[in-house]
């Protein structure tokens, strides 16, 4: 709830008017019996039958009141709830900007996108039923028992003993369900987190012999999954019937007490009528309100998930002071016994590395899986920070820099060439907004993707969320157009050309170089072929640096190198 | 690729909201209430004693406000012949006590049968539930591999859940609703025109008003719904592309032209939503206008046959209690029939799944075969898909292999060679011919102990949600930690699993991303290594590894392969050159065998594609 409140601030007035308009609903809810009472009395006292007729009238006007205060309240309320979901969905996605690649991680782009979107919307409507369901209550409760206590002092009595019993049962067993409905919310996401492995696993699963264990898995969850929720339901029919007994029991006291009252003339005969439809509304409220009150504890968990990426401070951010990109030194980039390490881990993910990236110069870093490749373009990128040493672009520590100014100065081609949707044209302007179609087509006939002249529409054909409409090698020739046409001092292709064939690898990196001349490069690949003419081999193995150098003097002194040299070698060759 | 896959089968998952509304109608409707009815044969006793409870408790119900109109009379005459004489009247036993006490029988007893029918209900619609989910998990290992192959996983998953959970919400809620609900309707306007036809018309007059808006107000609410959901999916499709290129949108630092189509596509969203839900939740209250003008014109009606005696004070208030217990259901009658029916579509698909076609059954008397000793022998094997119209996907396939041979599968996509082993593991049943294993026909072998003596890596990694440590030894739970770390090693996993922030101890979630494809298909080479199977069979398992790790597996694989039969599909075909023999598939058949110098030589299909993979360094 205290994630909501900074939220709401901006809404106050339109809570107070929901608040008050609420009110003035509740009271003609509870007018309209008592009018209907007082025709009673009329018919049975008096019976002026001028009386009545005012007496409806006046009805009538209540009704229409009451409706229109009801509606205006409904309006309001989906309109804050609207609003709400809308503010609490940009400042996820705004928070979520700040956020570096583990931070990112850490909860995971599923996850990210399940709580900007089914978690809002769920709050959203809890919110809606918080407000039509819950909020009535309290003015019902009270407004009954002062108009009880009008009518007579003994049924505003009986109407307090009503009220304190149903609303104390009520938050008792709602404390109770809460947490036995948060531990189902918690067995149904068992059930389709075991479930989905069922399914997406059956092959390993059967090849492996387990179907047994699943099954005895599955069936575990299904029970823990079908005893709360008979625990919890009964819970719910406890307090039904617990507010329907009391229901009948305040029926017929009121019909006792009322007439004994009736008998003393301290009350009409029509009172009856109305005290009673003042105890079944507040019973009707009450309950209604405990069916909100159970499906509560899901959003609230969903409030959580969206409360702890709001509170997640970014990894990275800004220095107070920054200084501003000096451009044009010789070196553009230099690692200073660079180490890396996730938090917790027990082996650094890089460790000691120390190289210098130089303008005009292309420099290549070539490993295994997982020997920590990638995370060097990263780091260059501040999308980790180095826990040990220091990276500088242009002399100046790349943490005493914007994050914005470093990454105007470097184009990066990431390992996943993602596109986003929309055309081609719109996709490689990201690099810059400015370039003319003449600029697009330079840089698409530069990273070999003339195959856009043949598509219908040419630079305006459509690209599909991901780009899942191209082939990998027609995204990854895209990424890197888009990539070109940033003027940058540094470029980075992280592992771009391993979905080309050989010929247009060679094709691309010759056109490349006259492209590029000014800049530094950074080339990290699998292929030997990519980067055996670059100026310096960087050899990674298990984060360390194995090697350092030309492809000639690397084949001769450094097993790591000639060690992969000869893998894609053996028998002649190997296709990436 | 395998995080967009990721996320795309996350999103498929996402629960669809609640309050979403969408109105399903079964096919048969007839059909599947018979079919509930006999699943639930064990519970028949208790069904009858449910409904015998609503027969009782409606009477009850329809019998109070009568009695209770007769009691108000007898109090309201008594009470005007003790003023009329000056005295003070007090309910005693005698006077309307007596009375006052059965009407409160009357209530206790209805309310007994409520809370018996409801209790009852409760745990006969979530034992059906737990009987249900039983009974498809059950399935899930009955089906043949290929039900599987047509499916989305979300569709599945569906059934096990969002389905069940409307057939039980609607039997507990619903079914006692409908039934109560009927019954104080009918009951309620049966007494109400005996009470006075002309205030019965009235209610009637209203109630109809009543049913023809909420029409009107479903139409709209469905429309502005499905707009909703339009603007919702533009969201969505927004978010997760940014989401998912979120490093793109960093390092071409577009953060502020981002946040501003998000900006804007959200405020477009609050617009629909806006509109959708109102027109959700203003239903209640022009519903309740309409009850409240019929009640006006009620009470206005009664107040003047009061007045002229035609009605008695207790009928006054007895109509008014008819009146609310007869507007209760018709406000509720959508949303009830609605319910009824999206379950009721909800349990047909269920069923649907329960009747797909099994597996073939195992052989009554199998051979038993455990530790095989390797040799695998294809015999004029035909495989198709059994309703699928065309040609077979495997035309004749004829081969044999020693015990301890390696035997390399090559081919283009969708060549078959994942067929091939598919019908070696008995995923699929071959359509003619026979597989022999040790010479022993694989189909008079259980498949468990079939299986037993195979050892499988997929391209398409699979973990699940435990620790690493658990993964790796999900072939052998009782191996040892040192044996996990060992196996570990062989498949060059080791430093990586160090490096994660737990260790071996990690756990591996399906939202982690800090686990490459690469990285887990070692994992899954960890968890064969450790299985230590008779006959290996690795399908692209080192696809997504990078060469020089490649080499070093299949350098650890050859100690492990040593005297094993080994089957290997790859792509890169350095990998397997050294096979004892190399089979080459094209469109389901093999078009050429052979060892890497043999089919070198031929110049034929491996030649030719042997020859494209070679690179000038």
């Amino acid at each position: 709830m205290r994630t909501l409140i900074p939220f709401l601030k901006p809404y106050k007035g339109l809570i107070l008017l929901i608040l008050v308009i609420t009110i003035v609903d509740v009271g003609g809810t509870l007018y309209i019996p008592t009018l209907v009472a007082d025709m009673i009395n009329i018919g049975v006292y008096s019976g002026n039958l001028a009386l009545v007729l005012q007496k409806g009238a006046l009805m009538f006007a209540v009704a229409l009141v009451a409706a229109a205060a009801a509606l205006l309240a409904c309006y309001f309320c989906v309109r804050l709830s609207a609003l709400l979901g809308r503010d609490l969905r940009n400042a996820l996605y705004d928070h979520s900007l700040t956020f570096s690649t583990s931070d990112f991680e850490r909860i995971g782009t599923g996850s990210m996108i399940t709580r900007t979107l089914s978690d809002v919307s769920v709050v959203q409507q809890a919110f809606i039923w918080s407000l039509q369901m819950i909020l009535p209550v309290p003015a019902m409760c009270a407004l009954g028992v002062i108009m009880s206590f009008a009518i007579n002092r003994t049924m505003g009595l009986v109407m307090i003993g009503v009220t304190v019993i149903v609303l104390g049962g009520a938050i008792i067993i709602t404390h109770k369900a809460s947490f036995i409905y948060e531990k189902m919310q918690g067995f149904l996401d068992r059930i389709n987190l075991v479930l989905r492995e069922n399914v997406t696993g059956i092959r390993v699963i059967r090849a492996f012999n387990k179907e047994q264990y699943e099954e005895k898995r599955l069936r575990k969850t299904f029970e823990d999954y079908a005893l709360s929720a008979i625990k919890a339901n009964s819970l719910f029919f406890g307090l039904e019937s617990l507010a329907i007994f009391v229901m009948n029991a305040c029926i017929v006291s009121i019909l006792w007490l009322g007439s004994n009252q009736v008998g003393l003339g301290r009350m009409a005969i029509g009172d009856i009528t109305a005290v009673t439809e003042y105890a079944l509304l507040i019973l009707f409220y009450i309950i209604m309100a405990q069916m909100v009150v159970i499906v509560l504890p899901r959003s609230r968990v969903c409030l959580r998930r969206i409360h702890e990426v709001l509170q997640q401070a970014p990894e990275i951010s800004d220095a107070v002071t920054t200084v501003p990109v000096l451009a044009g030194t010789e070196t553009v980039c230099r690692f200073d016994n660079v180490s890396f390490c996730f938090p917790d881990a027990e082996a650094a993910t890089l460790s000691d590395l120390t190289f210098a990236l130089r303008r005009g110069t292309t420099t290549a870093i070539i490993g295994s899986t997982g020997s920590g490749k990638s995370t060097i373009a990263k780091l260059i990128l501040r999308f980790h920070d180095v826990t040990g040493g220091a990276i500088a672009v242009d002399g100046v520590d790349v943490r005493r820099l914007s994050q914005e100014k470093l990454r105007q100065h470097i184009a990066y081609v990431p390992q996943k060439a993602w596109l986003f949707s929309g055309t081609i044209a719109a996709n490689l302007r990201y690099g810059n907004e400015d370039a003319t179609p003449a600029d697009l087509w330079h840089a698409l006939d530069v990273a070999q993707a003339g195959f856009v002249r043949d598509l219908p529409g040419g630079l305006d054909a459509p690209v599909a969320q991901g780009g899942t409409n191209f082939s990998g090698g027609q995204k990854q020739r895209l990424a890197i157009a888009r990539a070109l046409l940033k003027k940058a001092d540094l470029y980075i292709f992280d592992d771009s050309f391993s979905a080309l064939d050989f010929k247009t690898d060679a094709a691309l990196r010759h056109a490349l170089a006259k492209e590029v001349a000014g800049s530094a490069v950074l080339i990290i690949a699998q292929r030997v072929s990519t980067i055996a003419q670059a100026e310096q081999i960087l050899v990674l193995d298990d984060g360390k640096m194995a090697g350092l150098g030309r492809h000639e003097d690397l084949v001769a002194s450094c097993p790591v190198y000639s060690h992969i040299v000869s893998s894609q070698t053996k028998g002649g060759g190997l296709h990436g | 690729m395998a995080d967009e896959k990721q996320v795309l089968q996350r999103s498929d998952a996402e629960p669809q909201l609640d309050y979403e509304y969408s109105i399903e109608r079964p096919q048969a409707a007839g059909k599947t209430l018979k079919r509930l009815w006999q699943t639930t044969a064990y519970a028949h006793g208790r069904l009858v004693l449910i409904l015998c409870s609503v027969l009782i408790y409606t009477a009850l119900m329809i019998a109070a406000p009568w009695y209770s109109a007769g009691i108000v009379n007898l109090l309201w005459d008594t009470i005007k012949a003790s003023q009329s004489v000056g005295a003070a009247f007090q309910v005693t036993w005698r006077q309307g006590g007596e009375e006052i006490a059965f009407l409160a029988l009357l209530y206790f007893g209805a309310w007994l049968f409520y809370t018996f029918q409801s209790y009852m209900m409760l745990t006969f619609a979530e034992g059906l539930n737990l009987r249900l989910r039983t009974a498809l998990s059950e399935k899930l290992n009955r089906l043949p591999l290929c039900y599987f192959d047509g499916q989305r996983t979300g569709a599945v998953l569906s059934r096990f859940t969002n389905d069940l959970d409307k057939v039980s919400e609607a039997l507990q809620n619903g079914i006692l609703r409908l039934f109560t609900s009927t019954g104080l309707l009918i009951g309620s306007v049966v007494m109400m025109f005996q009470f006075h036809a002309g205030l019965a018309l009235v209610f009637i007059a209203f109630a109809l008003l009543a049913v023809v808006v909420t029409r009107l107000f479903s139409r709209v609410t469905l429309e502005r719904a499905s707009t909703r959901q339009q603007k919702l999916s533009l969201v969505t499709g927004l978010i997760e592309e940014a989401y998912s290129g979120q490093v793109l949108i960093k390092a071409f630092t577009q953060e502020t032209r981002s946040a501003a189509k998000v900006h804007a596509a959200t405020e477009e969203l609050a617009w629909a939503t806006e509109k959708a839900d109102f027109a959700i939740n203003a239903i209640d209250p022009a519903i309740r206008l309409i009850n409240r003008l019929g009640q006006v014109v009620i009470a206005l009606f009664a107040s003047y046959l009061l007045i002229g005696g035609s009605l008695t004070v207790g009928a006054f208030q007895a109509f008014f209690q008819y009146v609310n217990q007869a507007s209760e259901p018709l406000t509720e009658a959508s949303y009830v029939i609605n319910s009824m029916q999206s379950a009721l579509a909800s349990a047909e698909r269920v069923y649907a799944l329960l009747d797909e076609p099994e597996m073939s059954a195992d052989p009554a008397v199998p051979v038993a075969l455990t530790q095989a000793k390797g040799k695998v022998v294809f015999d004029h094997v035909r495989f198709g898909y059994a309703d699928a119209a065309g040609p077979d996907l495997m035309a004749d396939i004829d081969f044999a292999v020693a015990p301890g041979q390696k035997i390399a599968i090559v081919g283009a996509t969708g060549a078959g060679k994942t067929t091939l082993i598919n019908l070696l593991m008995r995923f699929y049943d071959v359509k003619s011919g026979h597989i022999y294993l040790d010479d022993v026909d694989t189909a008079s072998l259980t498949r468990h102990d079939l299986r037993e003596n195979f050892g499988m890596v997929l391209q398409d990694t699979w973990l699940f949600e435990g620790t690493i440590a658990e993964n790796i030894a999900y072939g052998k739970p009782a191996a040892t930690r040192a044996e996990i770390i060992a196996a570990a090693k062989a498949a060059r996993v080791d430093f990586f699993v160090r490096t994660m922030p737990k260790g071996y101890d990690t756990i591996v979630e399906n939202d982690n991303e800090n686990i490459s494809t690469g990285q887990r298909q070692l994992l899954t080479i960890a968890r064969v290594v450790l299985r230590n199977p008779p006959v290996l069979i690795l399908d692209e398992a080192t696809s997504s590894v990078d060469t020089r790790t490649e080499m070093e597996i299949n350098h650890a694989m050859r100690d492990l392969m040593a005297g094993r039969t080994a089957f290997i599909i790859a792509h890169r075909l350095s990998t397997i050159v050294d096979a004892d023999k190399i089979l080459v598939m094209d469109h389901g058949a093999i078009i050429e065998q052979g060892t890497h110098r043999e089919l070198l030589q031929k110049g034929g299909a491996y030649a030719a594609l042997y020859n494209s993979q070679f690179a000038p360094v």
